[in-house]
């Protein structure tokens, strides 16, 4: 399946990028495995992950075209 | 009620007075409270800020304000109206980033969930801000106190 992932606040200066497309995703499991070897340094920060603008608390199963974000503690105001 | 939320720029005392003339319409209102949040120009060292960069995950922000109006609505059964407007964009300090108007029949009523809807949006809205400073540098802000 294909994920679209969105990065937000700081995070966005660690990936360089605010999204990016996941192709033949197999699981939640396997989409962080790929993002963790591309941003290494993401485990570094403190996030909050969303699936399709809903937080999760625990691993979440996948459908195509889902929207993953990696969220970095809220500041608004 | 007003349905967006986010703004691009800083809340103009324009937006400001467009929606209290519009509240005045309605006659059931004795009392509004409002919460209007400002840019400060705080000092970190030898730098000074000079704007807010805002960035928001946008869908959610809508569904987080929607679900936070529904809350105090069921809360406060003399409220008749919340309006939520947070800034995207870049905000100079001395500008206005967010207001929350809330009307009800009575003022304590009013500023009690004025109070929390404000408290709401802190903990709720997926929103983030980076300080600029006057020599162009930048910094995430981390922690939600302000």
């Amino acid at each position: 399946m294909e994920i679209r992932v969105l990065f937000f606040g700081v995070l966005t200066e660690v990936t360089q990028t605010m999204f990016k497309h996941y192709r033949d995703v197999n699981s939640f499991g396997d989409l962080m495995h790929r993002i963790q070897d591309d941003f290494p340094e993401l485990v570094h920060f403190d996030y909050r992950i969303a699936v399709n603008s809903e937080i999760i608390n625990e691993d979440p199963e996948l459908k195509n075209m889902d929207e993953v974000a990696f969220m970095p503690p809220f500041a608004g105001g | 009620m007003a349905k967006t939320t986010l703004i691009k720029g800083p809340v103009t005392h324009e937006l400001i007075s467009s929606r209290m003339r519009l509240l005045g319409e309605n006659r059931e209102i004795g009392g509004h409270s409002i919460f209007l949040g400002q840019v400060r120009a705080d000092i970190k060292g030898i730098r000074k800020v000079k704007a807010i960069e805002y960035s928001a995950y946008e869908e959610m922000v809508n569904r987080e304000a929607e679900s936070i109006k529904q809350k105090i609505l069921s809360e406060y059964n003399d409220v008749r109206s919340i309006d939520i407007f947070h800034s995207t964009g870049v905000v100079m300090a001395g500008e206005i980033s967010l207001m929350v108007l809330v009307s009800a029949g009575h003022r304590q009523h009013a500023m009690a969930a004025c109070d929390k809807t404000v408290e709401m949006i802190k903990e709720k809205l997926p929103v983030w801000k980076k300080e600029i400073f006057e020599d162009n540098s930048h910094e995430w802000k981390r922690e939600n106190l302000a």
